[in-house]
């Protein structure tokens, strides 16, 4: 009924509990948050590293959220607003307090899995790309300390794994190779349209077969863009 | 905190849904996820890049070891990703303007959902249960959503032109570019880095500190 995949896109959902515990007097979620900060840090995210990673984040679930604000239903309405109902009625209606026994980390990752949809290529992928980074993060989680190799990573992350209920792709499926030569043509070819303008029809045949030789538009290693850029200065 | 990573925004929102309605909340994901069509909502919004809903039974929380203490929760819940363009603001009010029916359809099962209008009760039900995301990476930071989309247009037909106008006069080779031209007017276009829109301008500016820094070290070498 629920799937993960949608076209040639996965949605990666995990939730890794992590362990109820201190060092130097810090919570180890605290620790994991503090990594993850610095990580933004960084020159680029280590996860431009691993292959075909369009969109991914990290954040620490610390707990649920109680609804104490009145909804919209006719329902809520009634409990919070007569004056004649009950106060057992009115406490018995309230929305319960649940809290988490564990904080989760939560990772979430939108990628290219092509039509095998699969995760495993995935993850052995980010495994062998950025392993020491990967131990950095999940290092405090349960159950984490049995993983050394890919193949013990991606049966941890299957434990971890919640299957999407609706997954729904606004952009395009591609691989992301595909997807960031595409960027790199769109950026370059309306620079030359900008710049060949009223050439008459010689010159402007010659530039257009110059700028397509450059930029070789079915050559997805290179020229391209390079996965994570953030400015357009090399 | 990094909910933004260049033109692209994190959204993280959970939600406690009532367990005998969550079966009624899934059956609309599934009729909703059964046709392309009847998602045309949510592809008017075209600023979304990925999106997803994932409902967590309340004792399917993954427990990974002996030693770590079950969850005994009340509700089961339901998380909500989004990576978007543009600001917070703008992506909750086009959900407000645009599909404000749909929205309420996926929500309603949730425990005091206020429902999409009016704004501000949404709104304030929105921060109220969003979670802020810790780092967050995009592959394309300089690009929107809509970039992704006409940039594959614009590779596509790059490579046809090529194709078509080989062997072609230099007359028609100026018809077919004029053409091009027009065929991609809506899909050209320069990217640059974002306008700030958030805290992340801090990050931003971060980053391009350390390249300013290092680009006059390697200069001066």
């Amino acid at each position: 009924m629920a799937s993960n995949i949608s076209g040639n896109a996965y949605a990666l959902t995990i939730l890794s509990p992590i362990k109820n515990g201190l060092q130097d007097e810090t919570a180890y979620a605290d620790i994991v948050r503090n990594r993850l900060q610095e990580w933004n840090a960084e020159n680029n995210s280590p996860m431009a590293l691993t292959p075909d990673t369009y969109l991914c984040r990290f954040f620490v679930l610390d707990d649920v959220y109680t609804e104490t604000l009145p909804g919209a239903n006719a329902w809520d309405t009634v409990v919070d607003w007569l004056p004649f109902v009950p106060n057992f009625l009115r406490r018995w209606a309230w929305p319960k307090e649940d809290h988490l026994k564990s904080r989760y980390l939560v990772f979430s990752s939108n990628f290219y899995c092509g039509p095998e949809g699969t995760i495993d290529a995935y993850l052995r992928a980010m495994w062998v790309a950025i392993g020491d980074r990967i131990k950095e993060i999940w290092g405090y989680c349960y159950g984490f300390e049995d993983v050394n190799d890919a193949d013990q990573f991606i049966a941890y992350m299957k434990k971890c794994q919640l299957t999407a209920t609706l997954f729904f792709v606004g952009s395009t499926d591609d691989p992301l190779n595909e997807q960031l030569k595409a960027l790199y043509l769109k950026q370059e070819f309306a620079k030359f349209a900008i710049d060949n303008q009223g050439l008459d029809k010689t010159a402007l045949r010659n530039n257009f077969q110059a700028f397509f030789d450059r930029v070789q538009p079915a050559n997805l290693s290179a020229p391209t863009w390079a996965a994570g850029k953030y400015r357009l200065e090399d | 905190m990094s909910n933004i990573a260049g033109k692209a925004y994190a959204m993280n929102v959970i939600s406690p849904l009532r367990p005998y309605l969550t079966w009624v909340n899934k059956l609309i994901f599934w009729y909703a996820a059964k046709k392309p069509s009847n998602l045309t909502g949510l592809i008017t919004l075209s600023l979304i890049h990925y999106a997803r809903w994932v409902i967590i039974d309340r004792d399917k929380f993954p427990h990974l070891d002996p030693k770590q203490p079950k969850e005994d929760l009340s509700y089961n819940y339901m998380l909500f990703f989004s990576n978007f363009n543009g600001s917070w603001d703008q992506y909750v009010d086009s959900f407000t303007f645009a599909i404000p029916g749909g929205l309420d359809l996926l929500w309603k099962w949730t425990v005091r959902y206020p429902k999409s209008v009016a704004l501000t009760p949404f709104h304030n039900y929105i921060q109220y249960n969003q979670i802020e995301t810790i780092h967050y990476y995009n592959a394309y930071p300089l690009a929107a959503s809509n970039d992704v989309k006409s940039a594959k247009s614009v590779k596509s037909a790059l490579i046809k032109f090529q194709q078509d106008t080989q062997n072609a006069s230099d007359d028609d080779f100026m018809k077919s570019y004029n053409a091009l031209l027009r065929g991609l007017q809506h899909d050209l276009g320069d990217m640059h880095p974002t306008p700030i829109v958030s805290m992340s301008a801090y990050q931003v500016q971060k980053r391009q500190k350390w390249h300013k820094k290092n680009d006059l070290q390697l200069g001066g070498k």
